[in-house]
């Protein structure tokens, strides 16, 4: 009897310690979004791509608001938007995806809630020409609403080492540039499968943001095989691939722009550079432009700080922030503002290629939805495989 | 004495309680069932067992559930289908498999001779064997991808290995990123401290007057390797080779950081079945697959070598 006495102070013990286990996390991570507290005034969740879960962006506001902010890096659009479909509305206060997935999938879908337009509108006004108000990717499909804030975005084709191919022969040929029989063993793949797969679109021949036809769908497939038997690297870093460029393994990489090449121009290898094509076959364009929308997550208990952040981050000194965050460079719509344009250094500009930004994005269809993309994506993993 | 569940006896009151069952001995089985569990070991137990059923077999168990769900569904209440599997074998995912395999007994091979010197001087000759000990531990202490990335900096053109010889006898090195050989180098380099210790473990339980007997009676240095080292030592060399090969077939830093993903391995697929694709039931089935690949191979070479016997040197 005695031993059984003991065996349940033991047991009480284990199951106090497992107790303490549990709650562990909740006390050590208090940032965690599982471990969400009830006072939403001074808690936000956000739901974002790399950069904006820079310590440069968040720790300003954490302290203005006296908040506590817990950021989750996006690691591709469908996965964020199949977290909100699944339960995590409940969570994330903000939400920051690609265009198209605000006004096609999420509001329709009731995942994001409409933003103020009296408290958001004079923010277009000063954004870039081509991001003013009404800006179609910020709206609704009937354009009543606005759905997000627009902030970072860039053209996204190829890169090339410019000393090895001039710019304007890259700009001239194409995404055919990597079909070149001289080509073979001195390119890499930045394997961003989503990207690549719009990008062989193109290299096909054909526009991405429409349904395929049976042959279409067999030259992308010959391209797809192409492309990775005859590229020297693949990878889904970007910075790798920018020192595989540096270093003289490669001559080009296959999909990439601002986005992948700004930080090795930044550390002064302005011969790095993301190429847009002159012409494609997208309405005469051949390359691609994303465009960043933050949206307010229809969250029952939304934290009442979810619009501030938004506005906090339109502000100049966090938009250059927001810019030049850790990992990524980009332009932003806020350039917009002379004073936001004399943030930048001639240095920094130069990064983002300022120098050629307004003829790039002339040149540059808009990201969009590809309808063919899970057929297209068991091909491109296929001849991924076999190659 | 017996044990208690057995002494008990069967007219225990809690056994009245049972559901009526024409079967004897399943009505007996059901009783000693029941008394088991009012044993306080086993009542202790329970919280244990919840974590390990909830934390280990529940993950696994879903896995394998998703597996026949509708390809791209994200629920579980729908109708059960084979097309997962269908679709595996139907788009040539088997050369992953074979790639996998394939590098996980080429690596476990060469992390065995490799291995078994450095093991055997670990354990025997060694003066300062903690230094060296050390000197292999500390790695572990870094994340695997810096020193993966380590490698890219030391073999990349214009790299320390390629800029050294350029600059000291202007040799230009070809290229040694981006291919099989250089995958199968990171694999060894990672993977080595787990074949290493078992196997070092392993020779330090060959006891001394074993090996003086087998030399006293004439034995060979092979003879004494072959017939009493290795078979004493295979508790730990067979523990090192399972470590090793499990953790090979489930890699995906090697081969895409170093390999530059010249080889796609199965878990590098099962990532782009859950991310890009977002298809979780074809993820699930291809992990499914690798699961029972892993356990075919595991079990299968456990019961031939009877590890138990080895370990308990019945």
């Amino acid at each position: 009897m005695s031993k059984l006495k003991t065996n349940r102070r033991n047991f009480l013990k284990g199951m106090g310690m497992a107790a303490g286990a549990a709650a562990a996390p909740a006390a050590l991570w208090p940032n965690m979004g599982w471990a969400a507290s009830k006072d939403r005034a001074r808690e936000l969740n956000i739901l974002v791509w790399e950069g904006y879960n820079s310590p440069n962006v968040l720790d300003p506001f954490r302290r203005s608001f006296d908040t506590r902010v817990s950021a989750q890096n996006v690691i591709s659009d469908p996965d964020a938007v199949n977290k909100l479909r699944a339960g995590e509305n409940k969570v994330w206060d903000l939400v920051n995806l690609n265009n198209p997935w605000a006004r096609e999938i999420l509001y329709p879908e009731g995942l994001i809630k409409p933003l103020d337009q009296e408290r958001f509108r004079p923010y277009f006004d000063q954004m870039l020409e081509e991001f003013r108000w009404p800006y179609k990717w910020a709206m609704s499909l009937d354009q009543k609403e606005l759905l997000g804030m627009t902030q970072r975005f860039g053209p996204l084709s190829f890169v090339v080492n410019t000393d090895k191919i001039s710019r304007s022969m890259a700009e001239d040929q194409g995404f055919n540039l990597f079909m070149d029989p001289s080509m073979k063993g001195r390119y890499g793949m930045l394997t961003w499968a989503n990207w690549n797969i719009y990008h062989m679109c193109i290299t096909a021949g054909f526009t991405p943001f429409k349904e395929h036809t049976e042959a279409e769908f067999t030259e992308f497939e010959r391209v797809a095989r192409y492309l990775f038997k005859n590229a020297k690297v693949l990878s889904d870093d970007h910075l790798m691939m920018n020192q595989a460029l540096i270093t003289g393994g490669i001559d080009a990489y296959f999909t990439g722009g601002t986005y992948s090449c700004s930080i090795a121009r930044m550390d002064g290898f302005s011969n790095v550079r993301g190429i847009t094509p002159k012409s494609g076959p997208i309405d005469g364009k051949g390359g691609i432009v994303w465009i960043e929308v933050t949206s307010v997550v229809n969250n029952p208990e939304l934290s009442p700080r979810a619009e501030d952040f938004l506005e906090y981050v339109q502000r100049p000194d966090v938009s250059r922030q927001v810019a030049f965050a850790e990992g990524s460079h980009n332009p932003v719509t806020q350039l917009g503002m002379k004073e936001v344009r004399d943030a930048f250094t001639k240095q920094e500009l130069d990064a983002i290629q300022y120098d050629s930004l307004e003829w790039e994005l002339e040149h540059c269809a808009d990201y969009d939805v590809n309808p063919d993309y899970d057929r297209m994506l068991e091909i491109y993993t296929r001849a991924r495989r076999e190659a | 004495m017996n044990m208690p569940s057995k002494s008990y006896p069967v007219t225990d009151s809690s056994a009245e309680r049972l559901p009526e069952t024409k079967d004897p001995a399943l009505k007996l089985r059901a009783r000693k069932t029941l008394l088991w569990f009012k044993q306080p070991g086993a009542l202790l137990s329970l919280p244990a067992l919840f974590i390990f059923v909830a934390g280990f077999i529940g993950p696994l168990g879903l896995v394998v559930i998703y597996s026949f769900m509708p390809e791209r569904s994200f629920a579980f209440n729908q109708l059960p289908t084979l097309e997962n599997f269908v679709t595996i074998f139907q788009e040539g995912y088997y050369i992953s498999y074979a790639w996998s395999v394939w590098l996980a007994l080429l690596s476990t091979l060469i992390l065995i001779v490799i291995c078994w010197p450095v093991a055997y001087g670990l354990s025997r000759i060694f003066r300062r064997s903690m230094i060296l000990t050390l000197l292999l531990v500390l790695p572990l202490f870094v994340s695997e991808n810096v020193r993966l990335f380590g490698w890219v900096l030391t073999l990349l053109n214009h790299g320390i290995l390629d800029g050294t010889t350029r600059t000291l006898f202007g040799w230009e090195l070809p290229d040694m990123l981006y291919n099989a050989p250089v995958t199968v180098l990171g694999m060894v380099y990672v993977y080595l401290p787990f074949m290493l210790f078992p196997m070092s473990l392993g020779i330090s339980m060959v006891p001394d007057s074993c090996r003086e007997a087998a030399f006293d009676m004439g034995a060979t240095r092979w003879q004494v390797f072959k017939e009493v080292e290795l078979p004493l030592a295979m508790p730990g060399i067979m523990i090192g080779c399972l470590l090793s090969f499990v953790l090979v077939l489930g890699s995906i830093s090697e081969a895409k950081i170093l390999g530059g993903q010249s080889i796609i391995m199965i878990s590098h697929d099962i990532e782009t079945a859950f991310t890009y694709a977002q298809n979780w039931p074809l993820g699930s089935a291809l992990s499914t697959l690798l699961i029972l690949l892993t356990a075919v191979l595991v079990i299968g070479l456990l019961s031939r070598l009877n590890l138990d016997n080895l370990l308990s040197r019945k």
